[in-house]
C-alpha cells in the first residue's frame, strides 16, 4: 500500500468500517520511524504546544495513557511533513492559526494560555461546527459530498485517533489489540476479544 | 479500498508459487532475474521477432537474448511501452501497432461508488483475528433489462464489520467518555463497495515520453486516461443500489458514498493492445498473437477488449493458457 493511499482513509469523509492492515502497518511504520527520530520538522514550538493540548482534549489521559503520552503530536508533525502535500499542510497549519484568533477573540490570550475550561470551550465549538457540516451525500447534487474532510478539526480528531490506537499503548492497553491475532472467530461472544 | 482486504486471495494464483514450480520441474526453463528487457528485435526480412534486448538489472550490461517465439507478459502498460519503444523503420510509431491501436483504449475499473450503513442487533457477538474474506455481488445490471442510463455494469465487494476506534471521526464528541466509548467495538456496519466496467476509449491511451527516461535509459509513458460518462453513470448507480439493498436488508443509517477516484487507483490496467478480428482495428488476434508479426504473443492485460467489471487475473490467467495452448500446436505443425 501506497501513502497516498493511506492517506486517502485517512481523509475520507465516508465511514468506511476499517483501516486495512495495510494501512495499519504502515502507521506502525510512523511510530518506528519517530522513535528514531523525534525532532519536529514543520511544527513550531508554540504549534507543537497547541497540537499537544488539542490532541490531549480529544483523547485523554485516564485509566490508560492519552494522546500526550503515546506523542500524537510527534506522529502528527511527521505525516505534515513527509506525507501531506502543501495544500493540505498549510490548510491545517492555518486551522490551527484559527484557533488561536478564536481564543484571542472570546478570552483574549492564545489558546494554549487558557484554562483548561477556555480550552474546551473552543474545542467544543470546534467540534460541534463539524457537526454542523457533517451532511449525507445528496445524490442528486452533481460532484463530493460535503467537504468534511477539509476541516481543520476533521483532520486534527483524525490524525490524533489514528495516531493513537496505532501506537502500542493504543492499539494494546487502549483496543486489547494483536498484530498477530492469537485465534481466529467468525463469531464469538463479545466477551471473548477482552481475553 | 475495502476491495484491498480481499487481495489476498490473489496470493495462492500467483506464478510464483503455480506456474513457474511447475515450469521448473521439466528442467527446460531458465530464470534469469535482474533482466529488465528494453525493447523487442525485429527481423525484417522473415517479419519475425527475434529476440529481446536486456539490460542486466545489476552489472548494466546490455544483452541479447534469442527464440523462436516470444511472448511478452511484462503487464499492460509495460509491454505495450517495450512494444512502443520497439521501432522499426517499418514500425515507425511502435512493433506490430499498423493499426495504430497500440498503447490506445487504456482501461481500469472505476471503484468506489456504494453505501455503508447499520445493521441493529448482535451486539454481544464479533469476528476475532483478521477476516481473511468479504462478499461479492456480481453484476446485475444490464443482464437482462436494459438500462436506459448505462450500458454495462459493476458488482459489488464489501463486508460486514463491527465499527472500531474510526467511527470516532464521524462522532460528536471528545474526552474521556468519547475514549471510552471507542474503547469498546461499535455497532454492526455492512459496506457495498462497487467495481465497475471502464469501456475502451480511443483517447485513454499511452505514449512514450520525449522528455523522461526511467532508471535504465527507457523513456518514461505518458498516461492519458479519463473516467468518461458511461463509467460516471455507472458509479452514480453503485451508490444508489448499494442503498437500496441496504435498506431492503433493515440497515439503518445509511450513507452512500461516491469516491472520486482517479483512474488507476484500481490497480486493474489492462487494454493497451486490445484483440480482434479485423488488424486495422486491433493489435492481436484471439491468440493473444500478434496480427503484424506472427511469432509475437502478449498475455497480459493488455489484450483486453472492454474490462467487464470482474476481478481480471483469472481471466488473463485463462488466455494465457489458451495462447500458449495455440502456440505450442502451431510449433507441432510447423506454423511457428
Ligand atoms: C495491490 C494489487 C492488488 C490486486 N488484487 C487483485 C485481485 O485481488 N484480483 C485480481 O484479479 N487482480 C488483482 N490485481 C490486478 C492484478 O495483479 C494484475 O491485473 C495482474 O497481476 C496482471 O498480470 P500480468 O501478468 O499482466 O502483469 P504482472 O503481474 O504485473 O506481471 C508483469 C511482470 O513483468 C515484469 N516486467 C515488467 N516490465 C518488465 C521489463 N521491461 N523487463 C522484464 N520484466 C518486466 C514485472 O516485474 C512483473 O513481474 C491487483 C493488483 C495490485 C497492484
Amino acid at each position: 500500500m501506497q501513502r497516498r493511499e493511506a492517506l486517502r482513509l485517512l481523509a475520507a469523509a465516508a465511514a468506511l468500517p476499517v483501516l486495512s492492515r495495510d494501512a495499519f502497518s504502515l502507521f506502525r511504520e510512523v511510530h518506528e520511524q519517530l522513535a528514531a527520530a523525534p525532532a519536529l520538522k514543520t511544527l513550531n514550538p508554540h504549534q507543537n504546544a497547541m497540537v499537544t493540548a488539542i490532541s490531549e482534549l480529544i483523547i485523554p489521559q485516564t485509566d490508560t495513557p492519552g494522546a500526550k503520552a503515546v506523542r500524537v503530536n510527534e506522529f502528527i508533525d511527521l505525516i505534515l511533513t513527509e506525507w501531506y502535500d502543501d495544500d493540505e499542510r498549510q490548510r491545517f497549519l492555518a486551522g490551527l492559526a484559527d484557533v488561536d484568533v478564536r481564543s484571542r477573540d472570546v478570552f483574549g490570550k492564545d489558546f494554549v494560555d487558557g484554562s483548561e475550561k477556555q480550552q474546551l470551550q473552543i474545542v467544543s465549538s470546534l467540534d460541534e461546527e463539524l457537526a454542523g457540516i457533517r451532511q449525507p451525500l445528496d445524490l442528486h447534487r452533481e460532484g463530493r459530498f460535503a467537504p468534511t474532510e477539509k476541516q481543520f478539526f476533521y483532520m486534527m480528531k483524525r490524525l490524533t485517533l489514528v495516531g493513537y490506537y496505532t501506537s502500542q499503548a493504543g492499539f494494546e492497553q487502549e483496543r486489547h489489540e494483536h498484530i498477530i491475532p492469537p485465534r481466529h472467530a467468525g463469531c464469538a461472544s463479545i466477551e471473548e476479544e477482552a481475553t | 479500498m475495502l476491495a484491498r482486504l480481499h487481495y489476498a486471495l490473489l496470493l495462492q494464483q500467483r506464478s510464483l508459487n503455480s506456474t513457474l514450480p511447475a515450469a521448473q520441474a521439466t528442467g527446460k526453463i531458465t530464470i534469469r532475474p535482474h533482466s529488465i528487457v528494453h525493447s523487442v528485435i525485429f527481423d525484417r526480412s522473415t517479419r519475425k521477432a527475434t529476440g529481446v534486448r536486456v539490460i542486466d538489472g545489476q552489472t548494466r550490461e546490455a544483452l541479447e537474448f534469442r527464440g523462436r517465439i516470444l511472448f511478452l507478459c511484462a503487464s499492460a502498460l509495460e509491454s505495450a511501452r517495450i512494444l512502443l519503444n520497439s521501432s522499426t523503420t517499418e514500425f515507425s510509431n511502435g512493433l506490430a501497432n499498423s493499426s495504430g491501436e497500440l498503447g490506445r483504449n487504456l482501461m481500469d475499473h472505476c471503484m468506489g461508488g456504494g453505501a455503508t450503513g447499520l445493521i441493529p442487533g448482535n451486539e454481544d457477538k464479533i469476528t476475532l483475528g483478521h477476516r481473511p474474506n468479504g462478499i461479492y455481488v456480481p453484476r446485475f445490471r444490464n443482464v437482462k433489462e436494459k438500462h436506459p442510463g448505462f450500458v454495462r455494469g459493476y458488482g459489488f465487494q464489501g463486508d460486514g464489520v463491527r465499527q472500531n476506534w474510526q467511527r470516532g471521526a464521524w462522532m460528536t464528541g471528545f474526552g474521556a467518555d468519547f475514549k471510552h466509548t471507542l474503547s469498546r467495538p461499535g455497532p454492526w456496519m455492512f459496506t457495498f463497495y462497487g467495481f465497475g466496467e471502464c469501456l475502451p476509449n480511443h483517447e485513454n491511451y499511452i505514449e512514450l515520453d520525449t522528455q523522461r527516461v526511467d532508471a535504465w535509459g527507457v523513456p518514461a509513458l505518458k498516461i492519458h486516461c479519463a473516467w468518461r460518462e458511461n463509467e460516471r453513470a455507472l458509479l452514480k448507480d453503485m451508490t444508489l443500489t448499494a442503498s437500496e439493498m441496504l435498506s431492503a436488508a433493515g440497515a439503518k443509517q445509511i450513507e452512500p458514498f461516491l469516491e472520486d477516484n482517479a483512474p488507476g487507483l484500481t490497480i486493474h490496467e489492462m487494454g493497451t493492445a486490445r484483440m480482434g478480428r479485423d488488424p486495422k482495428t486491433s493489435v492481436l488476434n484471439a491468440h493473444n498473437q500478434a496480427h503484424d508479426v506472427k511469432n509475437l504473443f502478449i498475455t497480459d492485460g493488455a489484450c483486453m477488449t472492454s474490462s467487464a467489471c470482474v476481478n481480471p487475473s483469472l481471466t488473463y490467467m485463462a488466455l494465457t493458457a489458451r495462447a500458449c495452448d495455440f502456440a505450442v500446436d502451431q510449433m507441432k505443425r510447423g506454423e511457428l
